[in-house]
């Protein structure tokens, strides 16, 4: 039921991926230290067999998640490898070896699918990395009992809840990836601890269940940050937030996005749009031609891998290239496409794709954003036809403001829609303060990680409920 | 190295009130012409369920390993120790049913490397030069063992082929899939994309107002199984029995809907041969049968899972799988009238309340019947109570069978409001 809603419970969040227990054996992520080894004999073996830029990139990554919840308590481990063997033909096509087998036979295998009988020659892969540094609190240390209570104290700081409240959870998810990646004079690997903290509460509001979440991700350590108490208010008041049962009209309006809305809306509108791949596209191509208008002078965006902490960031990328910033937007205008290429779980089929997107703040205080309509909150989904710019961004309520203040009345279930051009050309303010937004999703089971940094965004806009008009 | 036998000897020697392993041995394939890349991959994964029993209730956990060197017996202990946390209400299996009888394995593309039937696939395609695709392939062994001493094992081929498809400024994305090459049917899937894009590029605006609809087959099946998913979500057993569907078994699915001239029918089939969603057995070992979802506009039956089936007394059938909508006869006509009539060609996007069945169609694509010829549009939305409209519809006497779905190319919804 709870999964249905959007949240699982403690048991059903866990019974996708794995096993709590108490007294369950540790699991490191048992690689043998010979990986590399195996590796540089992969990428020498297809370098000898004459493929121009061989690449062998490896992973080993352990999920672990943790819950509590007015059902229980439990901790589920799981475990995925992979390797990707990609060279390129003298055609310029790319061929790629996949495996989820990382013992020596396993990688020999892959090469010999690509290579054949070709024997390794000597290659230079350069300076040997140094050893993953040690981690504090490293989770493949860290009990189970020690995982859980770390969620039980996120759990327990909000104690308030109603009695409307038919289900509260606290949730720990962590992504321990170690990543290898050898080619010709590139030898390098990488640690990524994901993390991400949140807090679920579900209330009843007349026939449906209103859900409010606070979430936090960030690359660390599992210490490294936590849900602030206003997180966690803003969560319980959410659910518990009565929706004013009749509808208003579907017409144009002044709106303010929360940054959760405003990283749903940039999200999609990236994917649709910035790539090179979205640029292939007839409608998208031509029409954002470098140099373009493409939102309001107010929008600058910059896709970050390499800011500290981020979610979405890392060290190098899937195909091996270190971390750099590209500048997508700059004051409205479009300067730069996202040409890097991302692999879900490192092992996925590669595609461009955002790490770490920052929207630049602007300079007024988020409550002082909006006198007249509506601040949008709690996303719900965000669509975009590239083909014609349309955007229908879904949200859970919508919070009525007049004269700069809260009226008290809040709609559930509404729409903003219309062409993303003029939405995001309609900007007209940028809140100073700024949150950051974890996502995780998958595509063909593997998990695909980026975030996003984003202000409250001023704007207009037609809305309209979301549900048939009576 | 995890093994299948390792982990059956793991489990057998635990204390399991029941346990069910399912290895998958995967050769995937894939050539993507926009990319510009070839991919070969070999993969096995394993699916672990366990049921252990307590004083006070049964306890469950499924495990999926996507890996192959590691420890059985570690996996097993993991498995079981979640289980043994997450007691809940006592409930007894059942012994496991025989799996369904269904062909899965197109026996050609069986006999080809994957790599060699996606390259053929391709080829083969007729289409404009500038048509990028990508297709794929999965071939898969599937073997079951279970702690009743039940074993089964199956093949299965998919292919999947995505294309954009451009003319002038515009551009439409195609996707279908099918166990056999025959089916994927990629040709008229692109001459299709090919006559709405010159439709497209004559396309107006939308007119607000009120109108009769017609959802093309495109339209009707966006994205999978598109408003039929509706049904889906209110034959969940789980959902149903907290009380959030809006429809109980036995009882009309909307108002008057068993007493339309032609009451609405749908059965999911997981046994059908070829069936995207088939399968002789589910994912927790149980046996897939067919059922009926709706009877005559009637709630007929649900989505059972072992535990859900044993909680109700009933058989499990393996849940909702592929759904197959009863024709009508309606011949799909659209006469020339005062009355005007919207055709949804495409849809740009399809968001449906589970528990209503509230949906908001937004169009990409639509002609507008009327006295004169069809005028295309583009733009525009519908608000529309699915369950209602679909159960009040007329249905086409035409009948497709696309990916996981089978039934009318089409229905007619009498009436609907169009948004601008």
């Amino acid at each position: 039921v709870l999964a249905s809603l959007g949240v699982a419970s403690a048991q059903a969040a866990l019974w996708a991926c794995g096993a709590p227990a108490k007294q369950m054996r540790r699991r490191p992520t048992e690689v043998s230290p010979e990986l590399r080894t195996w590796l540089h004999e992969a990428v020498a073996t297809l370098r000898v067999a004459g493929f121009a830029a061989p690449h062998a990139l490896a992973v080993s990554r352990q999920r672990i998640t943790a819950a509590i919840d007015v059902l229980g308590a439990g901790v589920a481990r799981s475990r995925c490898d992979g390797l990707v063997l990609a060279v390129s033909g003298r055609d310029g096509i790319v061929r790629e070896q996949v495996t989820n087998d990382l013992s020596r036979a396993g990688v020999m295998a892959a090469v010999q699918a690509l290579a054949g009988a070709a024997r390794a020659a000597s290659v230079d892969f350069g300076p040997a990395p140094g050893e993953f540094a040690p981690v504090q609190a490293d989770p493949e240390r860290l009990s189970d009992a020690q995982i859980l209570a770390r969620v039980d104290a996120l759990a327990s700081r909000d104690r308030e809840l109603s009695s409307r409240i038919v289900y509260a959870a606290a949730v720990l998810d962590l992504d321990d990836s170690r990543v290898w990646s050898v080619a010709p004079g590139r030898d390098q690997q990488q640690r990524l601890i994901r993390v991400r903290k949140s807090v679920t509460r579900v209330a009843w509001n007349g026939p449906r269940p209103v859900v409010g979440e606070a979430a936090r991700a960030w690359t660390g350590t599992i210490d490294d940050q936590d849900l602030d108490d206003a997180d966690l208010v803003a969560a319980r008041e959410g659910a518990l937030a009565l929706m004013t049962p009749r509808a208003f009209e579907d017409r144009e309006y002044a709106f303010a996005l929360e940054p959760a809305v405003t990283a749903n809306l940039l999200d999609t509108a990236v994917h649709a749009w910035l790539t090179t791949t979205a640029a292939n596209r007839p409608e998208v191509g031509p029409r954002l031609a470098s140099g373009a208008t493409f939102a309001s002078p107010l929008v600058s965006l910059v896709d970050d891998p390499g800011a500290a902490g981020a979610y979405g960031g890392f060290q190098f990328d899937d195909a091996g290239d270190p971390a750099s910033a590209v500048t997508l937007v700059d004051a409205g205008r479009l300067v730069g496409r996202l040409a890097r290429v991302r692999r879900p779980g490192h092992v996925g089929r590669a595609e461009p794709a955002a790490s770490h997107l920052r929207l630049q703040p602007g300079t007024v205080d988020q409550d002082q954003l909006l006198d007249d309509g509506f601040v949008l909150e709690g996303p719900l989904g965000a669509s975009i036809d590239p083909g014609t710019d349309r955007v229908v961004i879904a949200v859970a309520r919508a919070r009525e403001r007049a004269g700069g203040k809260r009226t008290g009345r809040q709609f559930a279930d509404i729409e903003l829609v219309g062409e993303l051009s003029k939405l995001l050309g309609s900007i007209s303010g940028v809140s100073k303060q700024t949150r950051t937004v974890g996502i995780r999703d998958e595509v063909d089971g593997q998990p695909r990680w980026r975030s996003i940094e984003a202000p409250w965004l001023r704007g207009k806009g037609v809305l309209r409920a979301r549900r048939r008009p009576a | 190295m995890i093994t299948r036998r390792d982990l059956a000897s793991a489990l057998a020697a635990r204390r399991l009130a029941d346990w069910v392993v399912i290895e998958r041995e995967q050769d995937l394939a894939s050539i993507d012409e926009q990319m510009r890349v070839r991919r070969v991959e070999h993969r096995v994964l394993w699916q672990i369920t366990v049921h252990v029993d307590a004083p006070v209730g049964r306890g469950s956990a499924h495990v999926t390993l996507d890996a192959v060197d590691g420890s059985a017996s570690a996996a097993v202990d993991q498995a079981v120790a979640l289980a043994r946390s997450s007691i809940g209400p006592a409930w007894m299996s059942r012994p496991l049913a025989a799996p369904a009888r269904v062909k899965l394995e197109d026996v050609a593309l069986a006999q080809q490397k994957p790599i060699d039937v996606v390259t053929d696939v391709l080829s083969e395609l007729k289409r404009p030069a500038d048509v990028a695709a990508r297709v794929s392939m999965v071939r898969e062994h599937v073997r079951v063992v279970a702690r009743q001493g039940f074993h089964t094992e199956w093949r299965a081929t998919l292919l999947r082929l995505d294309a954009l498809v451009s003319a002038g400024q515009r551009s439409l994305a195609i996707s279908r899939q099918a166990r056999e090459r025959a089916a994927l049917d990629g040709d008229g899937a692109l001459a299709q994309a090919k006559q709405d894009l010159d439709l497209l590029a004559a396309a107006g605006p939308p007119v607000a107002g009120p109108c009769a609809l017609v959802l093309g087959a495109d339209a009707l099946l966006h994205d999978g199984l598109g408003v039929w998913s509706a049904f889906a979500s209110q034959a969940d057993a789980v959902v149903e029995r907290q009380g959030l569907t809006r429809y109980r078994e036995r009882a009309p699915i909307a108002p008057g809907a068993a007493q339309v001239a032609e009451p609405l029918t749908i059965a999911s089939n997981g046994a059908r041969d070829f069936g995207l969603l088939s399968a002789p057995v589910g994912d927790q070992g149980d046996a897939v049968r067919a059922f009926a979802l709706v009877t005559r506009g009637i709630a007929a039956g649900l989505g059972l899972t072992p535990r859900e089936g044993a909680l109700r007394g009933r058989d499990p059938n393996g849940g909702v799988r592929n759904l197959e909508v009863a024709t009508g006869s309606w011949q799909g006509t659209i006469e020339p009238g005062p009355l005007r009539v919207v055709e949804v060609r495409r849809l740009r996007s399809l968001a449906i309340d589970p528990y209503t069945g509230d949906a908001s169609l937004e169009i990409a694509l639509a002609l507008e019947h009327g006295t004169g010829a069809p005028r295309p549009f583009s733009g525009g939305s519908l608000r529309i109570d699915l369950i209602t409209a679909l159960a009040r519809a007329r249905r086409s006497a035409r009948s497709i069978t696309r990916g996981a779905y089978s039934g009318p190319d089409a229905v007619c919804i009498d009436r609907a409001e169009l948004f601008g």
